[in-house]
């Protein structure tokens, strides 16, 4: 902040509204009632915001229309895609639940026919592991050989 | 604070918060009130950041889709408004990198073009032409500025954001926004001389 009194009172006013403290608006007060420049310098700045505030710019209603209509558009889509990804969510619940509960199962089913067929307790360990993996597996090189799912699902709007 | 303002803010946190809560749903019965409510101010804005009325009007509708698709960013603790801007302003400032490697800061040319005057409505009297003088007047002031005091001025005295709020959309500190508008106001003053009333 300048020591000038007529440049600070000036700062002051450009921040007059909600810009002041109540100690700057008493300081600036006392100041413009002793100030004639300052005085002129308050009536100009206020002379140029009401001169400001009377250009008249407004939407024209087809772009407003135009844009509600886009907007709608692609909030649809938004929308589908969030729904899209709930029913990804969910599913991968349902598989992560029903894969928690079965996997015991299924390692005592290997374990078992690992000792009726009489195979080494390694190879029926293998065989379990390739099985256990093999959907995520198929579904990895699923994904890879159409390209990357969400990539091509987050796109900028288009239109 | 005083009653009114305690009023004031405990009316707006939930109208922001609904507003946060409708744009992480997509919500489009509330974007087209959005774009009803805020069309005026948005576009006005944008006409004074690019100077150009058609660029404006394209920028208008990029953002309406920018805040569907980054609502869920939106907390609803500061003014709908502000958010608002703040997008636009981000949307302009890529638009203007794609076309020339020049800042939103870079003061528009004496040799330019001024801003675009919009439509003034019905012309009918003598007063409807003075004022599209001053209007002209003011525009071409405006265009004249450095594009920071232009957007600051805007900000403060067409949309009314507080110097906070200002400093928000902007990204600079308050006391830079202070400065601006000082600064602003000094580069203003001289271009309009004979044009107030």
């Amino acid at each position: 902040m300048t020591h000038d009194p007529h440049q600070q009172a000036q700062e002051l006013i450009a921040c007059r509204g909600d810009g002041l403290t109540e100690a700057q608006q008493t300081w600036l007060q006392a100041h413009l009632a002793s100030c004639d420049s300052c005085r002129d310098y308050a009536e100009a700045a206020d002379q140029l915001v009401r001169a400001l505030r009377s250009v008249p710019i407004a939407a024209d209603p087809a772009l407003v229309r135009t844009t509600q209509l886009r907007a709608r558009a692609y909030a649809h889509k938004l929308q589908q895609q969030q729904e899209r990804m709930w029913l990804i969510w969910i599913s991968c619940a349902v598989v992560t639940l029903f894969t928690a509960l079965t996997t015991p199962l299924l390692w005592q089913g290997f374990a078992w026919v690992g000792a009726w067929i009489r195979v080494p307790a390694l190879l029926w360990q293998t065989g379990f592991v390739m099985f256990w993996i093999a959907p995520a597996l198929a579904a990895s090189l699923l994904f890879a050989a159409r390209g990357t799912f969400l990539g091509s699902r987050n796109g900028t709007p288009q239109g | 604070m005083n009653a009114t303002a305690c009023y004031f803010v405990n009316w707006m946190e939930p109208e922001n918060t609904a507003i946060a809560r409708g744009l992480r749903r997509h919500d489009p019965d509330l974007l087209d009130r959005l774009i009803e409510q805020y069309q005026h101010r948005l576009l006005r804005y944008l006409i004074y950041l690019t100077g150009s009325r058609e660029t404006a009007e394209d920028l208008f509708q990029e953002t309406w889709l920018r805040v569907l698709e980054r609502g869920g960013q939106y907390d609803g603790k500061h003014n709908f408004s502000t958010w608002l801007f703040a997008v636009a302003r981000n949307l302009t400032i890529d638009l203007q990198r794609r076309k020339k490697p020049e800042s939103l800061d870079t003061p528009r040319g004496e040799d330019e073009a001024p801003l675009d005057i919009p439509d003034s409505g019905q012309p009918s009297a003598l007063d409807v032409v003075a004022q599209r003088e001053l209007s002209e007047r003011v525009m071409a002031g405006l265009a004249r500025i450095p594009a920071d005091y232009r957007e600051t001025i805007v900000l403060r005295f067409h949309e009314g954001l507080s110097l906070e709020e200002i400093a928000t959309v902007t990204g600079a500190p308050v006391g830079t926004v202070k400065s601006r508008l000082y600064r602003g106001l000094n580069a203003l003053m001289p271009r309009l001389k004979g044009a107030q009333g």
